[in-house]
């Protein structure tokens, strides 16, 4: 098989704190409404009157660190009108083409993950590229170099699943057989699995 | 909702409304030269076909309000082997070539009528695969409620049913004309224009039923799925019930009760002055509720994931 670069999240230790996402902006030199990187933060459960108590019944919350999935089967690079979304042969990275791009956001419809971003200044989309530069330097992607608890990590997708497991289906994001995401999550105690959530995102929009 | 999406309700209505004015033009002339012969059909339908083009035209400048990119837009059409928006850019614009070959051809009578009969019918086939394909467009596993029977079934009801609206309101307006210029043929044309506009009401009347079938039925089977199929019917009833509900409201009125009203003025002559003022009635009153139709189409889409 061949190579394939994936992200690893650990949802236990997730503070949601967003330093990683800051880095991302930071690094690529995003402007605010271009997240290539996001937080996600997840919950429900509600409070039952007990005589005169209020008592938690099954609340919980949980934040994902979410980003391009460089998917096996990228659903923007089938819709893309124009080419310009391609995954990379050498290493399955999904990158856009900024010189063919049209700015038409028909991928940011079909993305089941937000991965693509539009470009307010140029037009176009953009999105993340795990920071192939710094990979190619032998140093690690932004995100990943900024995590305070270590959530996060990176590496061939084989190779993560050998460490980690291949557990992906983590509520909110969608079932894996969708796009066949490049992503492996260990999760929280109280994570619900994809397609049976019973809670909600609780991010303000503008914050996803 | 912004201006580009706005781009998009109008690039998708004037595209539809040129393609179905375009097939019923076909029909209509079809009927009429049978009964009045090729020289009185091509009277009552060239002018209507001269305007189907500029409408056309009118979609593609909208949509390109719709790219960030401009310059790059040639390039939409380069993966027609996957994505179904290349494949829609490029049916439309092979339909406005064909279409446009169509009405020069007709207008200066080049060729014969089997010639441009049969450019006419290709242009019509590439108009139904532009529907078809701009149906496609829109049905991702990741938009549920874009993905179901309701948007391939409501893209042709709106092609038929304003495609018929407008050739209605460019009939009346067409026999204004030659009633004022060529009065020696208006008696032929009167006679053509009531038959036409009959048929054009009780057209418009079978497809606004077909569509208040297709709605309810819709929303259930978005409520049914649950999730956030259900997240958008929710959003058409509670969020945006106003709007819905006068677009039903304008649909009724325009199709129903104005098609009621052509088809009973259409029944005698005399009441041409009438019948005008209805069909162009009917049109604006149709179009607004295929708009605001649109406008809920993109409105409530509810995506999955994050």
């Amino acid at each position: 098989m061949a190579k394939q670069m994936a992200f690893y999240f650990d949802a236990r230790a997730c503070t949601a704190c967003k330093a990683c996402q800051a880095a991302c902006m930071d690094r690529a030199n995003l402007a605010e409404e271009a997240r290539w990187r996001r937080i996600v933060q997840y919950g429900g459960g509600s409070w039952v009157p007990v005589g005169n108590l209020m008592v938690p019944n099954h609340v919980f919350n949980y934040a994902l660190s979410i980003s391009c999935m460089h998917c096996e089967n990228p659903i923007c690079v089938t819709v893309c009108p124009s080419t310009a979304l391609y995954k990379r042969a050498e290493d399955g990275i999904v990158l856009v083409d900024p010189n063919k791009c049209i700015g038409c956001r028909y991928c940011e419809w079909a993305c089941p993950y937000g991965a693509p971003q539009f470009d307010q200044v140029t037009g176009v989309m953009s999105k993340c590229d795990f920071c192939q530069d710094l990979l190619a330097s032998g140093q690690n992607p932004a995100c990943v170099d900024a995590c305070v608890m270590r959530c996060l990590d990176y590496g061939d997708l084989s190779e993560l699943r050998a460490k980690y497991g291949d557990f992906n289906e983590i509520a909110p994001l969608p079932k894996s057989d969708l796009t066949g995401p490049s992503f492996v999550v260990t999760p929280h105690k109280n994570a619900e699995v994809s397609g049976f959530e019973t809670g909600k995102i609780i991010n303000l929009p503008e914050e996803v | 909702m912004n201006v580009s999406e706005w781009a998009l309700i109008l690039f998708t209505i004037l595209g539809q409304m040129s393609v179905g004015a375009f097939l019923i033009l076909g029909v209509v002339h079809f009927f009429a030269a049978r009964k009045a012969g090729t020289e009185e059909a091509d009277r009552l339908t060239d002018r209507a076909l001269y305007a189907i083009l500029p409408v056309m035209v009118l979609a593609f400048l909208a949509s390109f309000l719709h790219l960030g990119h401009i310059a790059n837009a040639p390039k939409a059409v380069t993966n027609l082997a996957t994505s179904w928006l290349s494949r829609e850019i490029l049916f439309g614009v092979v339909f406005a070539v064909v279409a446009f070959l169509f009405a020069f051809l007709q207008w200066r009578k080049i060729g014969s009528f089997v010639v441009r009969s049969i450019v006419a019918v290709v242009a019509g086939l590439i108009g139904i695969g532009l529907v078809f394909s701009m149906s496609s467009v829109y049905m991702m596993e990741t938009q549920p409620a874009w993905n179901t029977f309701f948007t391939p079934l409501q893209f042709s009801v709106t092609t038929l049913l304003l495609g018929a609206l407008a050739l209605g309101a460019a009939f009346v307006a067409n026999y204004a004309y030659i009633k004022s210029k060529m009065p020696d043929c208006a008696e032929v044309q009167c006679e053509l224009l009531r038959g036409i506009m009959r048929w054009i009401a009780i057209g418009s009347i079978v497809l606004l039923g077909v569509e208040f079938i297709a709605i309810p039925m819709y929303l259930a089977l978005l409520a049914s799925k649950g999730g956030e199929a259900a997240d958008s019917a929710s959003l058409m009833l509670n969020n945006f019930g106003v709007v819905f509900g006068f677009r039903l409201f304008l649909a009724f009125l325009g199709a129903g009760v104005f098609g009621l009203f052509i088809s009973q003025s259409a029944l005698n002559p005399g009441k041409e002055k009438l019948l005008s003022y209805f069909a162009y009635s009917a049109f604006v009153l149709v179009l607004a509720a295929e708009i605001l139709g649109r406008f809920l189409f993109y409105a409530t889409r509810v995506q999955i994931g994050v």
